[in-house]
This record gives structure tokens, sequence and C-alpha cells, in this order.
């Protein structure tokens, strides 16, 4: 507690308390370690009539250091079928990674995983998906993603 | 010793001239004050990027504001407290961008000529 991701949380919390991106609902923040938002994408896409779970891990030094974000993949949820989203709910995208910037909030992380889902032409899971998920390290923070693909 | 604050009587304040707000002078005449103060809760307005913070409030790691917690200018124009910009460019995830517009990150000999 006190620590400077601390008080942030807890005035994104507030705010998203008072008003969600349309298509995101808090499932749980409980504390200030752990969140999980649901997503929906709204208007035509793919994953019409879906639902999917994010789910985010912060530490200390949030939003410094960036929240380590997984879709969640177990018995009430589903990873989405996604070129860049793997089926252990690790996701490929340069704002979780490299491109990481402490202006970003878990609102504005959301909104980019609902337009990454909204933009996609076709569902199939990254090619090297078998690979990847047999040896993934625990976080996807730990995982050295080449982001070379800017169409979805 | 513990104090309670039965009352209190504020006879000055004072802001940061972050060169985004209108003519501090005409700011200064009465009522204006006020609704600025207010601006400042609502947190879109002026705030921290970094920490969401006032920028008239400080830094989560400072406990009292002012010259102690300091702003820091870019020559992007972006405004941040300096402890927050300065953890951030401290990483290396940062390759020492400003948040913002991640254009590389030069502070600002002065932003704004005293008015």
């Amino acid at each position: 507690m006190g620590s400077i991701s601390t008080r942030r949380l807890a005035k994104e919390l507030r705010e998203l308390s008072l008003e969600c991106p349309t298509g995101i609902k808090i499932l749980s923040a409980n504390d200030f370690h752990t969140w999980r938002l649901s997503i929906e994408v709204m208007g035509d896409s793919l994953y019409q009539g879906q639902v999917f779970a994010l789910q985010f891990i912060f530490d200390a030094q949030y939003p410094i250091a960036s929240p380590e974000v997984t879709f969640v993949s177990d018995e009430h949820y589903k990873a989405p079928i996604h070129p860049h989203v793997y089926s252990n709910g690790h996701i490929c995208a340069s704002i979780l990674g490299t491109e990481w910037s402490p202006i970003l909030s878990v609102a504005a992380v959301c909104v980019t995983m609902q337009s990454m889902l909204a933009s996609c032409k076709k569902l199939e899971r990254p090619p090297d998906n078998d690979r990847y998920v047999r040896h993934a390290p625990k976080s996807p923070k730990n995982t050295r993603f080449v982001y070379d693909d800017d169409t979805v | 010793m513990k104090v309670t604050v039965k009352r209190w009587h504020a006879i000055a304040q004072w802001q940061w001239d972050t060169g985004t707000r209108s003519d501090p002078n005409t700011e200064q005449e009465g009522a204006g004050n006020q609704t600025q103060n207010d601006d400042d809760e609502d947190g879109d307005g002026d705030v921290c990027g970094i920490c969401r913070v006032a920028y008239e409030g400080c830094c989560p790691t400072c406990k009292v504001p002012g010259d102690d917690c300091p702003l820091i200018w870019g020559e992007c124009s972006h405004v941040f407290h300096m402890h927050c910009l300065l953890k951030w460019i401290g990483t290396a995830a940062s390759k020492q961008q400003c948040p913002m517009d991640r254009r590389t990150w030069v502070t600002a000999e002065r932003k704004v000529a005293a008015s």
C-alpha cells in the first residue's frame, strides 16, 4: 500500500465505477493487484455475441511499469480466436510491451483490445500458437514479441 | 499530540503557471479562482498524465505540494510532475521518450515567459 500504483489505481477504479467505456464491465477489482474486466466488441464484428475477460496484474510500479494483461482462459471464458491472441490468453500487442506509456490506463488498454478484435478479418490463431503455448513463460511480460503486423 | 482542525480561512492560493490557462490576471479576479479550482478536482483538465493527480497536488511519493514537488516541461510542450517523469525516463522501457507523443524527451529551459 501507499505505492505509486495504489493511488493511481484507486483513481482509475473510481472513474470506471462511474462510467465504463461501452462494452467494458468490471468483473472484479477487489485489490490493487489483480483486476478482471469483461469485454465485448460493439457493432459488426467476427465476435458478435461473445464476451471475453481481460485480466490485469499490476506491480507496485504501475503505471511506470506496464501491467501484465492476458485474456482469461478458464471454464467460463475463452481467449478470442485472433491472429495476435495465443490460446493461453497471451496477447501480442505493442502497447503492452515495448510501446507501453504511463499515460495509458486500464480503460485505454480495454478499448485498444476492443478495436483490435473489431478490426479482425479472419478467425485464426497466431501461426506459431502451438509452439509458443508449449514453451510460454507464465507472464507474457517475459516474452519478447515481435510486432510485425499492423493490419489487425 | 492530536490536532483537530475546526475551522480554516484561506487567504491566498497558488497555481503552477503551465502556460495553458487563459490570462492569469483575469483569473485572479475573484470568483474565477473558485471555478478554476473545481476543474482540478474533475481530474481531466490539469492533471499529471502519469499519476493523474492535479499539477497543484504532488506526485504519489511526495507529501507536500509546492516547490519540493515541481513540474517539468518538455520542449514538446507536455507537462508532468518532475518526479513522475524522472521515474519514467529512468526506466529502459521509456526509451527516453515523452509519454504523450513518444518523441525524445528534451526538458525545456523555461516554458513560458513571465507574464
